[in-house]
């Protein structure tokens, strides 16, 4: 148990509750009284592992990350893809994440990333629109 | 038609037996990339199972649970590196063995003690299941809700470290279920004038967030450049002996039995029972000090725990619908994919489904000993060959695809993905993702039987602890919450 991290944990959670028991006040009857009952209880587990951290946790800082650059890559990144999708269209999004992201890992063999991206890319086009005709994002070229 | 001419018809049919053979193969291909894991790869898989026949789905499930069970097994032996969490204590014997040259034949023996673990399990999931779910006929709402809270907190106190993080993790998931409209009353709640919040939550969208995104954030963060050379995943052929087998018949049997028993239990999951039958061989033997420096019988105890705890991880899910593991857990949720409500009913009006399912449970684990073979196992570690970092992205492709496709918005995305950055900051904290899934699930049964309950008893809340049944269930819940502070408080004691 890693004391501060643990502490502002308890608190986030006891808030959230907090917040949904306020918040479902505001339901007609039983609609209520149930998520109410939920947004206290979560407070008071959050306040109970925010206290025990405060009494018994460790001061030594536990690391939330291994490599925090390649998590803020890859969730940069990642959001950076899904925020694509919806303009560029499904295919092209998933071709650049999947050239770009190993490059900003430190994966640089260009040949090895154009072929996997074409072959991975085929095959999702192949299940998704070929065989179960899932409809996904237009892509960009289509709207013109 | 008997019900057994109905599960069979239903079970042999080409689309199901596809499924079972394909997932198998796709199961340790899964199960050998460390990184990977059955969890992950059935949240993946689940958005896809919408459209399909529910044999088919579920024949999916099962293939890649028991085929990943054993393909952890082949980094393990090869490498010392669990494929999954399961095969850690694979890696205790079958490393020592590979390094004496005898992977092939740790390898050979991972993959029948798999398959007859996962046999065993599926046989006891064939024969206790429909005993279970007729005597749960009994129950009423009130027995229901007690059933819902008590998985709660049997997932939320024995999953974890820390029993107060795993209750507020559970009731979590509690409350994130009564987002959308109210199904009693109609009552918008938590939806901020949001349309799309009305449905509520989708759960394969959170399912594949919080599973799929974190084991994502470690592949990228582990940045494997290279993956593995050809010569250090070099296989020489071996053979075991007739009277090596016979010698593994003991431990093969008292795994199993371990395994089944760890199944059950809800929130035990596959390393538990891998490291129970581990150290029960260890104590068996005539020669405990042989092991951990490549004793066979170690290899056979491990896997053969780990796999023999798969089905029977599905007894409480099915007739109760308390998952026994995460993966029971996402089976629950492919069967409400297909409008099927997990719990005794399930049996009565779906008996060719749930029949069918246990029958695919036991032939996916037959099925390991053709696809976990010798040539194939071969052709299994070369998959460690791939650079980890290619994986990154192609699996947030997957995520993506898979959850779009569930209702066709963009909106699933974001929430796909603000889970998952959520699962990963739980995970590092030590807040276990099991018991929120469960919440998920099991939150608007609870809250829909308890309301029941009530209206019968006319808001006498005395009425849900004193029928016998509920009272015993609800004593049972009682006493699982607070086992961790008289376990604390007699530790205390005993140290002062």
């Amino acid at each position: 148990m890693e004391r501060r991290q643990d502490i502002v944990l308890g608190a986030i959670f006891a808030a959230l509750g907090l917040f949904a028991a306020v918040k479902a006040t505001a339901y007609s009857g039983a609609s209520g009284t149930y998520p109410m009952v939920l947004g206290l209880v979560l407070a008071a587990f959050g306040v109970i592992v925010a206290a025990k951290a405060g009494l018994r946790g460790r001061a030594t800082p536990r690391p939330l990350t291994e490599h925090t650059g390649r998590v803020a890559v890859t969730v940069i990144v990642g959001a950076g893809y899904l925020a694509l999708v919806p303009i560029l269209g499904f295919y092209t999004a998933s071709a650049l994440v999947v050239l770009a992201l190993p490059v900003a890992l430190g994966f640089w063999q260009p040949v090895y990333l154009a072929v996997t991206a074409a072959v991975f890319v085929a095959i999702v086009w192949t299940v998704f629109s070929i065989v179960l005709e899932k409809p996904l994002p237009t892509e960009f070229w289509q709207t013109f | 038609m008997d019900i057994v001419t109905q599960v069979l018809s239903g079970v042999f049919a080409l689309g199901p037996i596809a499924a079972m053979i394909g997932a198998s193969i796709l199961g340790v291909f899964i199960g050998a990339l460390p990184g990977l894991n059955p969890v992950m790869a059935i949240a993946l898989l689940l958005p896809l199972t919408y459209s399909m026949e529910p044999l088919v789905a579920l024949g999916m499930v099962a293939g890649i649970y028991n085929g990943s069970m054993y393909g952890g097994a082949i980094p393990a032996i090869l490498l010392r590196i669990p494929g999954t969490p399961a095969a850690i204590a694979t890696t205790f014997d079958g490393y020592p063995m590979a390094q004496r040259g005898e992977a092939a034949r740790a390898l050979k023996i991972a993959c029948w003690s798999s398959a007859l673990g996962g046999t065993a399990s599926a046989i006891a999931l064939m024969t206790i299941g429909p005993i279970l779910a007729r005597a749960t006929l009994a129950f009423g709402p009130a027995e229901y809700f007690w059933i819902a809270m008590f998985g709660m907190a049997s997932i939320g106190v024995l999953v974890g470290t820390d029993a107060a993080k795993g209750l507020m993790a559970a009731t979590l998931g509690l409350l994130l279920g009564t987002v959308g409209l109210d199904q009693l009353s109609g009552t918008a709640r938590f939806t901020f004038d949001q349309v799309w919040l009305l449905s509520g939550l989708d759960l394969i969208v959170i399912l594949v967030g919080l599973y799929a995104l974190p084991p994502v954030i470690a592949l990228a963060e582990a940045a494997d450049l290279k993956g593995l050379s050809a010569a250090q995943l070099k296989l020489e052929p071996a053979k075991v002996p007739w009277s090596e087998v016979r010698s593994l018949v003991p431990t093969w049997i008292r795994s199993s039995l371990i395994g089944i028993g760890v199944g059950i239990l809800p929130g035990a999951g596959g390393n538990i029972a891998a490291f129970l039958s581990y150290n029960a061989a260890k104590s068996a033997s005539d020669d405990p000090d042989s092991f951990g420096k490549g004793n066979p019988v170690g290899v056979a105890a491990a896997e053969c725990g780990n796999n023999s705890d798969n089905a029977a991880s599905m007894i409480p899910a099915l007739t109760l619908g308390i998952p026994g593991n995460v993966i029971a857990a996402l089976v629950l949720g492919a069967l409400l994919i297909h409008g099927l409500q997990p719990g005794p009913q399930l049996f009565h009006q779906n008996p060719g489904l749930v029949g069918g399912f246990m029958v695919q449970m036991l032939l996916t684990s037959l099925l390991i000993l053709a696809v976990g073979g010798a040539a194939a196992t071969k052709i299994f570690a070369q998959v460690q060959r791939l650079p980890g970092v290619m994986l990154v992205p192609t699996i947030l492709v997957l995520m993506a695809v898979g959850v779009y496709v569930i209702n066709g918005r963009v909106i699933d995305l974001w929430i796909m993905f603000v889970a998952g950055l959520a699962g990963y900051v739980f995970e590092k904290t030590n807040i276990p993702l099991a018991p929120i899934v469960l919440g998920l699930i099991l939150g608007p049964m609870a809250e829909q039987n308890v309301r029941r309950a009530l209206l019968i008893s006319r808001g006498d809340v005395t009425e849900l602890v004193t029928r016998p049944i509920s009272a015993v269930i609800a004593l049972a819940t009682l006493g699982l919450i607070l086992f961790p502070i008289v376990a604390a408080i007699s530790r205390r004691r005993r140290s002062a």
